[in-house]
């Protein structure tokens, strides 16, 4: 950080000119760098408190767990009801308490993943704090990125929070199994979303019966097969 | 938000400056806030004193820059401010376009009383 020295009368100017951001940032593409070496799929899951983070979890894990290694780290600001939880079904899960931080940053996820242990996964997702605010401020190195919303929430949430959903590359849309219930407007919500981020993907599902999951699923082979298949000059080059 | 956190992580900048620019005294520090970044200036104006104390800016003040947020429209490739026009491109009325600035939190300048003795 060699500045630039200006004179101005008594007064000697040393132009800076670097983003405080840039410790995140640079933590963060260190971490997606070494994902990509080592051919694994790291998804940052968030959401507010209660929109099902882990039930979705849950019913992907079903899914998925016969056809790839998964690896859960579960955030959380205390307890671990939800590692529990996720334990439950056999795949390697930790639990990380984030002692009142009301999000993960790059340095925490890098942490997270050591402790994890990921050269035995091929799939890893990082459940973040629930909260709709300050998790879609910093990046945590993953791959890709996913917000669930319920409908119970409210199709005006993507007003209310446009910067959750502009950053993301996912939009699961949960407990569709109520929508009777509640007055919920699934057009108005995927317009506002696609205004907010015109390359969104958007998934209406039902973790408690499963509806729409296998769309979701499907995205997420895809997703891991692609970083599998991406070429890596450690790996031998057929006919090249 | 994170207006503490924030502030921890300019002042080790500024010391990291400080050390590779060989600066021993501040008189300002100016950072540039982005309008869209959720920091509240007022914030780190008041919590700066407590943050900065035992540090190298303990007897320096703080400037706040604001810096407005501007988008450029993807439909008309004209540049508007955001705030004043309600995320909507005033030419031609879509919501269709991308951030130029806005979410930054910048660590500007340090700026050095000179000492008015030649020696």
């Amino acid at each position: 950080m060699k500045g630039v020295i200006i004179l101005m009368n008594q007064f000697k100017i040393v132009e800076i000119k670097q983003s405080i951001y840039k410790n995140n940032d640079v933590e963060a593409e260190k971490l997606r760098g070494k994902l990509k070496a080592n051919n694994k799929f790291l998804l940052n899951l968030m959401s507010s408190p209660g929109s099902g983070k882990t039930t979705t979890l849950l019913r992907t894990i079903e899914q998925l767990k016969d056809s790839m290694r998964i690896g859960i780290m579960e955030a959380d600001i205390d307890s671990d009801v939800d590692a529990k939880i996720i334990a439950g079904t056999g795949v390697k899960t930790i639990q990380l308490h984030t002692g009142g931080m009301c999000h993960l940053d790059a340095k925490m996820t890098s942490d997270g993943i050591d402790n994890l242990g990921i050269d035995d996964l091929d799939f890893i997702v990082l459940e973040n704090v629930g909260n709709l605010v300050c998790p879609a401020e910093f990046d945590t190195g993953a791959t890709k990125s996913a917000m669930i919303l319920s409908v119970p929430e409210g199709d005006d949430k993507p007003l209310k929070y446009p910067l959750m959903f502009k950053v993301v590359d996912v939009l699961l849309i949960n407990k569709i199994d109520t929508l009777e219930m509640f007055d919920f407007d699934m057009d108005a919500v995927c317009k506002r979303a696609k205004k907010l981020n015109p390359d969104i993907k958007i998934f209406p599902i039902s973790a408690r019966t499963g509806e729409g999951i296998e769309s979701w699923t499907d995205w997420l082979k895809a997703q891991v097969l692609e970083v599998k298949t991406v070429s890596n000059p450690n790996r031998d080059c057929m006919g090249k | 938000m994170h207006e503490i956190t924030l502030l921890v992580e300019l002042i080790k900048a500024v010391e990291t400056a400080a050390t590779q620019n060989n600066i021993n005294e501040i008189d300002t520090v100016v950072v540039q806030i982005g309008e869209l970044s959720s920091i509240v200036p007022r914030y780190m104006m008041e919590y700066f004193p407590n943050a900065a104390e035992g540090t190298i800016l303990e007897n320096s003040k703080l400037k706040i820059e604001i810096i407005p947020a501007s988008g450029l429209c993807h439909h008309c490739n004209k540049v508007f401010k955001i705030m004043k026009n309600k995320g909507l491109c005033p030419y031609c009325k879509t919501g269709d376009w991308e951030l130029l600035s806005g979410m930054e939190f910048i660590l500007k300048e340090i700026i050095l009383r000179e000492s008015l003795d030649p020696n």
